[in-house]
This record gives C-alpha cells, structure tokens and sequence, in this order.
C-alpha cells in the first residue's frame, strides 16, 4: 500500500485519468523510428499495425464478462477508420508503460473513450499524410475509409502503408490532447452491433481463465482458511493424517510480511484432488483473531451507537442550515434502513499461480486492480515490483472480488518457499470463508418538511465496513476539513434531489473493518445507499402523501449543484427525471393491479457523481400472503447512460446487473457469525436461478453524451423497487436486504 | 487405473478411484473447458455427457465412469447447434458457467424437443450463471431448439 | 449385506444344545484326485456357466479386486467377518479335491467334504431345490475354471459361536431338503420362474424376512427386508410404488436394470442384475411372468396410467420458481436429471414421483443412490449417477429426502431420517 501513498490524493477514478495522461505523453515513442520493412507501424502504445493492416488493439483492463476489449477496440477503430474484421486484442501483461491498472468502478469506458478515440485519430491522420504522399496527392484531398487511404479514384491500404515504410509523423502531447474526434454523427462502428470478440473461445472451452493456467513442474496447493480473517496465527501444524493421501507433499506455515495472509497454512500436493482431501486431514492449531467474538448483529450495533453520535465521521456533504430547517421543521420523517452481508460468489475461485524464473516472479491469475496488489506483492516477497510481472487471464467473474489481489500473495510465498512452480486453488468453501464481502450496512435518513410540506432539508448517516480503508487507503478522498472517507461505501448519499439542506455523514464501521477485510462488490456503497435512498423517498412521499413518481420527479429539479457539469454529468437531475418519467410510462405506472400485486419505483444514478449512469427501474411484484413469498414478475429498466458503444454488451450489464439486483433483494446474503460467513457453498447460499427470472424489458436513452459506466448501476435500483412494489403489493414496509419470506409474514402479521 | 473414452479417444487415468472425473478430465486429460465451480453438483460449472447424458463431473467417482463415453465441452467441437446459438444471442459475459451451460442445454433439446419455459427451468436450474446471463440462455436453448427440429423435419 | 442373517445364525450357538452332537454328525467325503478339464462335456460346462451367472456365485465368492471365484469377500457382522470360500478347483484352498457327490451334498444339505456343516449366509435353504443336472452343470463349469490359490482367511467369529455343529441344530428346525416341486396349475413359464426365483437365484434370501434366528418366514415370502443399510422391497402385492411391476417392467429391470419407472439396479441388486446376464432371455420373461403374478400386477393394471399422470402431477412444473429453501436444494442438485414434463416419463430421466426408493418404508434406498451415486456399470448401461456423498452434508440429504417424500407421495414422513442417514453415512466412509 505504501507505494501509493505519492498519489494519496487521487481517487480510484483519477487514477484511471492518470493513467491516459501517460499514455497520451508517452505514447509516441516508435513514430520517429525509421520502420525496416517487417516492422508494425505503432503509432501509441495501445495498438500497432501489421504489413497486412491487421491492427491488435492493447487492452489494459481486465475481462471478466463485460467484452471490454470489444468495446474499447470499437472506439479506436472508428477514429481510425479500419475494418472491424481486422481487428484482434491482446490483453496484456503488467508493466510500467501501462500506467495503473484497475479495472472497476464501472469507469472502462467513461475513462478510455477519449484514450482509444484520440489514439484512433492519431494513427488516422498520420496514415493520411503517408498515403497521400505515397498516391502523390494532398492529405487535404484524402480521406480514411475501410482500412486504406483515398484519394479520388485511387487508394492505399493502411498494410500497404505499413509496407512501404509507415508514417513517420509525430504528435506532440498537447497535439494530441487536443486531436479533435469525429462528431458523433460520424461514426461507423460506435453503437452499431458487434459480436464481441472474447465470445467464441467461451462456446467452445478454449478460453483460459487463471484457474486453467499450468506450467511444467508445479505443485498443487490450497489453503487451511484461519479463524478469523485478521491476526490468526498458527500454533501448530499436525499433518500425520494428511501422509497417508498418495501425493500429497507438505504444508507450508506462511511467512508473510506483508501481512496478507495471516496465519495460512499452505497444503501442496502432485494434484489438486490430494490438496483438497489432504487439507482436510491437516489439523491446525490456531490462535484466533478478536473477531470471533463478533457477528453480524455486533456490527450493525455497533453502526448504530456511531450513527447516535453526532460526532465521528465524514461529512461528505454539509450544507449550512440543516439543523435550522429541522428546528423549524412542520414534519419529520427519520427512518433506519440495514443491508446484511453479501458475498461475490464469482463462479470461478479465487487462485494463482505462481513461479520464478530468471530472477523474476510470474503470477498468473485474473485481476482487477493489478497495480494494488503488485507493491503488496513486492512486500510479501521482498523483491522489488520491477522483478514481478503479472500475467493477464480472463475472470470467471469479478464483481469487485478480484480488486482485492489478495490470494496471489500465498501463492507466491508458497512458490518461494517451495522453490517450484506452485498453482493455488481455492476450494468454493475455502473462496467464501475468504471473501472480501460486502459490509453489512446500517443507514438513518431523516426528512424535513415545512407546515406547506415542502422538504426542506435532509441528513444521511451511514456507517459500513470501509473496503478503502482496509486496502487502499490511498485513495480515500477528504473532506473540505480534511477527514478521509472511502466514497466507494457512500457514493449514491450524495443524490441528485433538490432537497434544500443536505448532510451526508459517513461513517467507517471500524468493527466490521477489523473483523473481516471489507470488499468493493459490484457498486459497493450504492449497492446500500440507495436501498435507504430510495426506500426512503417512497416513505417520504407517501407521507406527503403524493405520487411516489411525481415526488420524486418534484425534487429533481436540476437545481444549483444539481444541474450537472461536463464531461460526464451534463444535464444533471433533469436526466434522471427523463428516464424515472418514461420508466413509468413504460411501466404502466398508475394502472390498477390485481390483488397483492404492486408496481415500485426507484431511481438512481449508478456510481458517482461525477460519472452518473441514469437509471430508473419499475418493479411488478407479487405477494403470496400465506407463504410470504415474493415473485418479482416484470422489472422495466430505463437507462441513460450517454453514448452507448457496444449495445448489445450494454444491454448484457444491465440485465446482469438487473438480476444481480434482484439476487441480492431475495436471494442472497449471508451473515457474519464469531468471525466468519455463514455459508460456504450454493447449497445454502443461493443466488438466482434461471427459473427466478422475471420479464426485463430494458431501454437506453439514445444520446450522443459522453459514455459513462454500465456494469454496476443497475445492481443499484432493483432492490429498493421491490421493496417500494411490495409496499404497494401489501401495505407493509420492509427495511432490510435481503428480504426474506419470514420477515415480509412477521410484517404482514403486525399489520393486523 | 481407470479407463474410459473421452471425446472418442481411449485414454487411461492412473488415480485413486473416487478422485472426482472432474479433475481427471481437467488436470490428468488436460480439457481445461470444463470447469470447477463448487464440487457439490450445485453449479453445473463441471457439467460433461457421460453415455450421452449431462453429468456433473465434480461429484462423479472416477471408478464410476470406467469403460463409459464422456464428452467434454470440446468434444462438441464448436459444431453443435447450441454453440450457434450461443454466438448468435451473444450468450457468455465472464464466460466461465458456459460450458456447462452448453453440456446442460444438450440433454435439454433432445430429451425435449420444443421445450417449454417450466421444461428450460427445471433442466437448467442446477446451472448457476453468476453472470446472470439467463435471458440470453433461454432465447439461445429456444432457438437452437427451433434449428434441431427444422433439421429433423429435413432429415 | 448379509449381517442379520449371520447375526440370527451365531444367536443360535447360544442354545448350546450339545445333544445336537450326533444328529448333527456327518461324515467327511473322501478327497478326489481334481478331475481333468477334457472329462467334462463343453456343453455341461457352458450350462454351469449360465447357471452360476444366473445364481451371481461370482457376487460373493470374489474379493474386491480379486481373482473370480478365489474367495475371501468379506461380510462384516457384528460379530466380526466372515469370508467366502475359494471355489476354484485349487486342491489346497479351494475344492479341487471335491467329488461332485461331495459338491451336491454342500448345495442341496449345506454340509461341507469334511462333514462340517456350512454357515447359512452361503444360501443351500435355496440351492437345495435344484435340480440335479443343474448342480452337476455347476460342478462342471466349477471344476473347469483355473486353480488360484489363496490365503486361507480365518473367520473372525469367536467362540462359542463358530462351533459348526451348532449349525445343524438350525437345520433341524428350519431347513427341509428336496428339490423344486412344479405347481401344475401354473404355466411351464411360471414353473420356471418359480425354479429359478426359489432355487437358483435365490431371492427370497434377501427379499424375504427373517426371523429371529435368520430363517426366512415361510408365511411372508418376499415381504421385503432390510439388509445392511439397503432395504430389499418387498416383491409382493405390499411394493409401494405407485404403479405395479408389471411383467415388462419386471424383465426391463431384470434384464437391463433399469425400469424406466420404478429405477434401476444399485448397491447389492446390481450384482444380481450383473449374474442374471448369463441367463436367456427366456429365463428372464419367466421369473418376470413369476413375479408379475407374485405381485398381482395384473389386478392393478387398469390403474395404471392414472397411477403416472397423479404421481407426475406433483412435479417441478407446478411448482414454478419456489420460495421454500429444501424446493431450491432440490432442483438445483436434483432437477436437471430427474425432472420430466408429461405424463410419460422418459427412461432417462429417472422420476422420483413414480420411483420405489421414494416410496419404501425406509428411506435406505433413496439415500444410499444419493451418497454412491450409479456407476456406468451399474443400471443404465454407460450412464452415472454422481455420487454426492462428498458433496452433500447430511443435513441437505435429510433436506431432499424429506422434501421428495413430501413432494411426490401420499405417504407418511420418514421416521428417524436423519438417522438413518447418519447411519448410512457411517457405513459409506468406513468403505472408503
Ligand atoms: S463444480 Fe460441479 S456442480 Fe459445481
Ligand atoms: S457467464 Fe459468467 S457465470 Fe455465466
């Protein structure tokens, strides 16, 4: 972590802007090169052209289901104008040229679309310049079109180019900060369909993700998960039972100075079936952290005695006079909203694998956020970074699990003590009890109305296990007075209302923080702001006893600060007022509904602020009074997420993230007992099935803004749709994720 | 040493008898698309035919496949109706449950040739997708469904 | 498998009737020089083959991993193990030096060529009923086989109840020597499954209950029994399963194993299944024929298409997307196989609302296939059932258990599930 202290002020998404301003400065490095006939043209490090004008478009983020190459190698190659069929990707290794790289935040696209588009642009106009030369006529008079040069009747592929030298002109970095880019109206391949390009190895078994890595000579492992996930350490070891497994080898007691992985006791055998079953017959003896005095009951307790404070926290948004407007207050509404623990269950476990060769360290494994885990890495193994290098795999899933790099660690200081090659695989029970899960959360919101009824201010206090603050403190923003907060568990308090004085207080669970290592899963804190958000707006209007849409449309009034501001926000409130309208109206909002039947409304605006993803969602659900079960029947989604470039893997995230959405409302969730989860394996932890899917319909706004996220948002506005539908559905008020059949019968018998 | 033919090929694995046929397959054979996702037959992730039916392989004894036929997710070669229709409703995001989806779906087309929604949820129930790409499996198992009997009708 | 039956048969040693003595005296059968393969005809030994299939003497004269017939297949017993004899014709340690006088004396009296009396797990209360040519066939086809020679294994039952005289005692009261009678009021196919059933393939060893002392009760023939952790259904009209094993159902399972409604062959009927292979088509349409009418199929038949469309009424379709956690348990470990959408289900998809393991008294059966699962070998050639006994902790089987038998019966809840399960567990590891 220390080495990101330098950039402490920089947020995860100022890193990724960070990381195209090298690029940009950088990226020019071959164009003065004189090209020999077998050399590519490269005119920026993200892509290069071959003799026969096949251009391999490198990406940098990780894939893991979202088809990011696809889309990030369609913004290059319609600045560069080439033929789709000629493109290919490499996803690439680690190395310091890339800058930092991170995949998360639901940022890919938003933070890459000026990189690869302006990168696209620049090769375009330098392959002008050498075509027109080389067809003798003016770059004026020329133009780019499918992956060749025209000049009147005559053209010159970009191969051809290449072959007869390349280009030679240079863009200086302000040059080509400045590039202009095709006016939407232009492009060819941007919001057109596209089959995505990391598709047909994963129909016909040949993708390899990190879990099928191999290389000659290595050693199975898999780990004896400790006690608690903080400051176990291991007393003894006794593998006598473990002997009699055929291969089984030794089990290694970690040394770990970065403190990663305390007290792990590494089990390695000749194959993995004997890692598994000899782990099984290795007794450890461990001293446990405090945490198994903690469950999940302990943390919310403990949010709630800090939220009952008025001091501590971070006030993220603190406007003058919102204890005045409450003094003055004509009516209050307060009421506390708690989401429980929720785990990534990717479907591939978490492993690595890893190996010296040459003096340097090679990890092979999926990750998300290679640039945090490569100096925890470097301090495991006391090796400078430099001699690690990260090899790039495709994720059987990340959703925010494999930001954290933790499981590389073991399996690197199992590798240096072993002195082989050593492939660590967790078993699906060893991946849970491992987790980096979501916090349990525990929210009070309070309303003020004045006697006519209009609010006029409104406070937001939310206390959560802080993933930032556990692994990368360094990119904690502050507060105007200089308090650090983690604003990945509290983006999405911070709403687009017009809801006159507003604090939002956040509040780091400091229990749950030391019990168990708090994880960014797909949206993290809006994954729990919004379900108090916009549970509560419904409260607020039903109390106001106004149309929940209509209410909620009122305060979106694009007002002051929510006015929205470029690149990303323009249009503000007034965007998320459009799509909750024609959510609505898609919806049939208004209609009456059969028996215990309810339509519920929610809006929000994806991950940040300044990156907002506009979503509304309507939620038709029914209640089974006897059963208490809930059937979510139909949820219409509306999106406005500015300039779609791949559609159909668009679509894809959102109905993902939708059923994600869904899943965590009714299907998952476990609980934090004496320092570990639960559940351990989908025989109890049972996110949704094919069979609990309800009809999506989905649409996009079409805009021309600028592209923001797309993976995470929709997990955000289901959840508290359902609750809103089951209000509607019943008259009952649930005010906890997930919801349960027993909590919506305890709630149905107290209405009586 | 157990013995069974795997996509056609006779091959020999010399392992304890109740080492799951997944990680024989996997580690042994060196088929990598079939993948591990839980080991309880709870995800369907490690799903392969064994005498043509969908098996979960993390839960099935070595032992008990001997002199039997399995089929891997390559066996089907890419050939296979549902692998078009995987492509054509842009099924996989992370990718990872797709195999078994595929191995899974195969039963599913053949045991019930127009299958109905109920038909799609119960065979496919035991297949998690945490990617949560159902819609697109539904409309792809439909669709390739629609392809078999146009093809039978042909035949 | 066969732990009562040994139990009830060393409680006997207990009556330490000593009088027993000289009724129980027979003499030893002098030792032959073995008998050349060539003196007997290829045609005899063929018939011995069959029949020795048909009787699966394979089953328990062979160890796992061992050679065929050599012996030492152990059956635990609380009262420690006892390990089947060498029936090659190894001049040590098998009975190479048997006279096939002394050999048909050992089938049809239960009495050994040293005159000691042989313990009745090995089933002569059948084999006595055989005819004749049938026991020189089986000498025959004995005699031929390769000599292996092997460790003699004692057996670990102690005193005083492996006093072998003893044994005669229990003769005396529940053993009557003589061949098979023919009822002439049945069909020549009836008589030969009878012959077959009774005698042979010995059936009511298992699916017959014992009395205390381990003698099947004459007055319940094939009432059903359970036999180390498996339940051996009763093959009466008292079967529960919803529909009747009809004569068709009878030869499918019998002769492929599988039925495509009531299951297939698993745990000890595979082996059975496995020796009937040896035997004609014809022999095994005749114990169908036999136990169709044992069963009194044809009384039941009009019912049953009502019996599949009410039993599969209560499948998965209805119940669309569940809320009740054991329902969710079910179809995502369960439902891809074993979930079929009409009234005819398919072979394939074995349906747990017509099945029998579903519908015993006991849920030993269900259990036992859901721990080991079905090898390729086993039932449905080259298909498997994965076996979840790694998988599944006893809590989710007693989940599924439960919540089939709620599901897809009329009947009663089981009681003392969890149990039971727990006890088949035991039984499962030890094996491993
Ligand atoms: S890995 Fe086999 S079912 Fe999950
Ligand atoms: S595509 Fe990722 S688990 Fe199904």
């Amino acid at each position: 972590m220390s080495k990101l202290k330098n950039q402490s002020t920089l947020s995860r998404r100022a890193f990724l802007i960070g990381s195209a301003g090298t690029a940009i400065a950088f990226g020019f490095a071959q164009t003065g090169a004189i090209a020999d006939e077998t050399s590519p043209f490269e005119p920026t490090i993200w892509y290069s052209i071959d003799r026969s004008g096949i251009v391999t478009v490198n990406i940098t983020r990780a894939e893991m289901g979202q088809h990011i190459g696809t889309a990030l190698a369609r913004i290059l190659a319609d600045e560069l104008e080439v033929n789709w069929r000629n493109i290919r990707l490499s996803a690439v290794d680690t190395d310091p040229k890339w800058g930092i790289m991170v995949t998360g935040g639901s940022r890919s696209v938003s933070d890459d679309f000026p990189v690869y588009s302006r990168a696209g642009a620049a090769g375009r106009i330098a392959l002008i310049e050498a075509g027109a030369k080389l067809l003798g006529s003016s770059p004026s008079r020329c133009f780019a079109r499918h992956g060749a040069v025209f000049a009147a009747n005559r053209s010159i592929s970009y191969g051809e180019i290449v072959r007869r030298g390349g280009p030679a002109r240079k863009f200086m970095p302000n040059e080509l900060a400045e590039l202009p880019i095709k006016l939407a109206s232009e492009r060819r391949l941007i919001g057109q369909k596209a089959d995505a390009l990391d598709i047909p190895a994963k129909i016909n078994g040949t993708a390899r993700y990190g879990i099928d890595a191999s290389v000659s000579g290595m050693v199975y492992a898999r780990p004896k998960i400790p006690p608690t996930r903080n400051d176990s350490v291991v007393r003894s070891v006794d593998d006598s039972a473990a002997r009699q497994v055929k291969g089984y080898l030794t089990s290694l007691v970690l040394e770990d100075p970065s403190n990663t992985v305390p007290g792990w006791v590494v089990v390695c055998a000749t194959s993995y079936p004997a890692a598994i079953r000899a782990a099984d017959l290795v007794k450890v003896d461990w001293t446990s952290g405090s945490a198994t005095e903690v469950s999940e009951q302990n943390i919310l307790d403990h949010g709630a005695t800090q939220i009952a404070s008025s001091s501590g926290g971070a006030l993220v948004v603190d406007d003058p006079g919102v204890d005045t407007a409450f003094e003055a207050a004509g009516s209050v509404l307060e009421r506390t909203y708690t989401t429980g623990s929720v785990l990534h269950a990717q479907l591939e476990p978490v492993n690595a694998l890893a190996l010296e060769k040459d003096g340097r360290f090679e990890i092979h494994t999926g990750s998300q956020w290679q640039s945090l885990v490569l100096p925890v890495l470097a301090d495991a193994l006391r090796l400078p970074q430099e001699r690690i290098v990260m090899r790039t795999y495709p994720m059987g899933g990340g959703f925010g699990r494999r930001l954290n790099g933790d499981y590389a660690v073991p399996a690197a200081l199992a590798s240096k003590a072993l002195g082989r090659p050593v492939k660590l695989v967790l078993t699906r029970p060893d991946d849970m009890r491992f987790d980096s899960f979501r916090s349990p959360s525990i929210q009070t919101l309070r309303l003020a109305f004045d006697a006519q009824g209009k609010v006029t201010a409104m406070e937001h206090h939310a206390s959560a296990g802080w993933p930032s603050a556990i692994v990368a403190p360094a990119i904690m923003r502050k507060t105007r007075d200089g308090t650090p907060y983690d604003q990945d568990a509290i983006d999405g308090a911070d709403h687009w209302y017009n809801v006159g004085a507003q604090r939002v207080r956040a509040l780091s669970n400091t229990l749950a923080n030391s019990a168990f290592r708090p994880g960014y899963l797909r949206s993290v804190g809006p994954g729990w702001t919004n379900w108090a958000v916009e549970t509560f707006m419904d409260e607020a209007a039903r109390m106001a006893q106004v149309d929940p849409v209509t209410f909620r449309v009122e305060l979106l009034d694009g007002a002051g600060r929510n006015a929205g501001t470029a690149p990303n926000a323009i249009g503000g409130a007034k965007r998320q007022a459009a799509v909750l309208k024609r959510a609505a109206e898609k919806a049939g909002w208004g209609t009456v509904m059969p028996k215990d039947t309810g339509l519920g409304v929610a809006t929000t605006f994806g991950q940040e602020r300044e990156m907002p993803t506009w979503g509304a969602c309507v939620a038709r659900v029914h209640v089974d009074r006897s059963s208490g079960a809930i059937a979510v029947e139909k949820l219409t989604i509306v999106v406005d997420a500015g300039t779609i470039v791949h559609p159909d893997g668009a679509l894809a995230q959102v109905e993902g993230g939708a059923l994600w959405g869904l899943s965590m409302a009714l299907h998952e969730g476990t609980e934090f007992v004496k320092g570990q989860v639960k559940d351990t394996n989908f025989d109890s932890y049972t996110p949704l099935r094919i069979g609990d899917v309800p009809d999506l319909d989905i649409e996009f706004i079409n805009s021309i803004e600028a592209p923001v996220g797309l993976g995470e948002p929709a997990t955000t506005v289901v959840a508290p749709a359902i609750g809103n539908a089951i209000f509607a559905a019943t008259g009952i008020r649930l005010r906890h994720l997930p919801i349960r059949p027993a909590a919506v019968l305890a709630a149905l018998a107290s209405q009586r | 040493m157990t013995s069974f033919h795997i996509n056609g090929r006779l091959v020999m694995v010399d392992a304890e008898d109740d080492m799951p046929l997944l990680w024989a397959i996997r580690d042994a054979i060196g088929l990598t698309g079939t993948k591990f996702g839980c080991g309880i037959g709870m995800c369907g992730a490690c799903t392969v035919h064994v005498g043509g039916r969908p098996t979960r392989s993390c839960v099935t004894p070595l032992a008990s496949v001997a002199g039997a036929e399995v089929t891997t997710i390559e066996g089907l070669e890419g050939k296979h109706p549902l692998q078009t229709a995987w492509a054509d409703h842009q099924v996989p995001q992370c990718g990872y449950c797709q195999s078994g989806q595929i191995m899974q779906a195969a039963s599913l087309i053949k045991d019930f040739p127009a299958p109905t929604d109920e038909d799609i949820d119960a065979v496919m129930a035991g297949n998690l997708c945490r990617c949560m790409a159902y819609v697109r499996i539904r409309n792809a198992i439909k669709q390739a469904a629609t392809q078999a009997r146009k093809v039978a009708a042909d035949e | 498998m066969f732990k009562k039956l040994v139990f009830a048969v060393v409680a006997l040693g207990s009556l330490g009737l000593a009088g027993f003595g000289l009724l129980a005296w027979q003499p030893a059968i002098a030792p032959v020089a073995p008998p050349a393969t060539v003196s007997f005809a290829p045609e005899l030994v063929a018939k011995g083959e069959a029949l020795a299939g048909g009787g699966y003497c394979a089953a328990c004269h062979t160890r796992k991993g061992g050679e065929r017939f050599a012996g030492g297949y152990a059956m635990e017993t609380p009262f420690g193990v006892i390990y089947s004899t060498n029936i090659t014709p190894d001049p040590e340690t098998g009975i190479g030096t048997w006279s096939e006088a002394a050999f048909a004396r050992a089938m049809q009296k239960g009495v050994s060529r040293d005159g000691s009396h042989l313990l009745p797990v090995f089933s002569y209360d059948h084999f006595t009923k055989l005819s004749d040519d049938d026991v020189r066939a089986l000498y025959a086809y004995f005699m031929t086989r390769a000599p292996v020679p092997t460790e003699r294994q004692p057996n670990g039952i102690p005193f005083p109840f492996n006093i072998r005289y003893l044994q005669a005692g229990w003769k005396l009261l529940y053993f009557r020597a003589g061949r098979f009678e023919p009822d002439v009021s049945k069909s020549s196919e009836w008589n030969r499954g009878a012959y077959l059933a009774q005698g042979l393939s010995h059936c009511g060893a298992c699916h017959t209950p014992r009395n205390l002392l381990g003698a099947e009760k004459s007055g319940n023939a094939y009432g059903g029994s359970v036999i180390d952790n498996w339940v051996a259904p009763p093959l009466t009209a008292a079967n529960p399963a919803p529909t009747p094993w009809t004569q068709e159902e009878l030869y499918d399972y019998l002769r492929t194993g599988a039925s495509k409604v009531h299951g297939t062959a698993a745990g000890p009927m595979f082996p059975v299944v496995q020796g009937l292979g040896a035997l004609p088509d014809s022999d095994i349409r005749a114990l169908a024929t036999y136990f169709a009418d044992v069963d009194k199929a044809a009384d039941r038949l009009p019912y049953v298409s009502g019996a599949v469309s009410l039993a599969m009424s209560s499948t998965l379709a209805k119940e669309g997307a569940p809320s009740d956690p054991d329902a969710r348990l079910y179809i995502a470990a369960c439902a891809s196989c074993h979930y079929n959408a009409t009234n005819a289900p398919l072979a394939a998809r074995p349906d747990l609302s017509l099945n029998s393991a579903v519908h015993l008294a006991d849920p030993n059966n269900l259990v036992q296939v859901i721990l080991r699962g079905i090898s390729a070998k086993e039932g449905m050639p080259g298909v498997v059932m994965p076996a979840f006994g790694s998988a599944l902790s006893d809590a989710d089987v007693v989940r599924i258990a439960a919540y089939l038998r709620r599901t897809r019966t009329d009947l009663p809840p089981w009681p003392d599930l969890a149990a039971k399960i727990a006890a088949i567990r035991r039984q499962y590891d030890a094996a491993k």
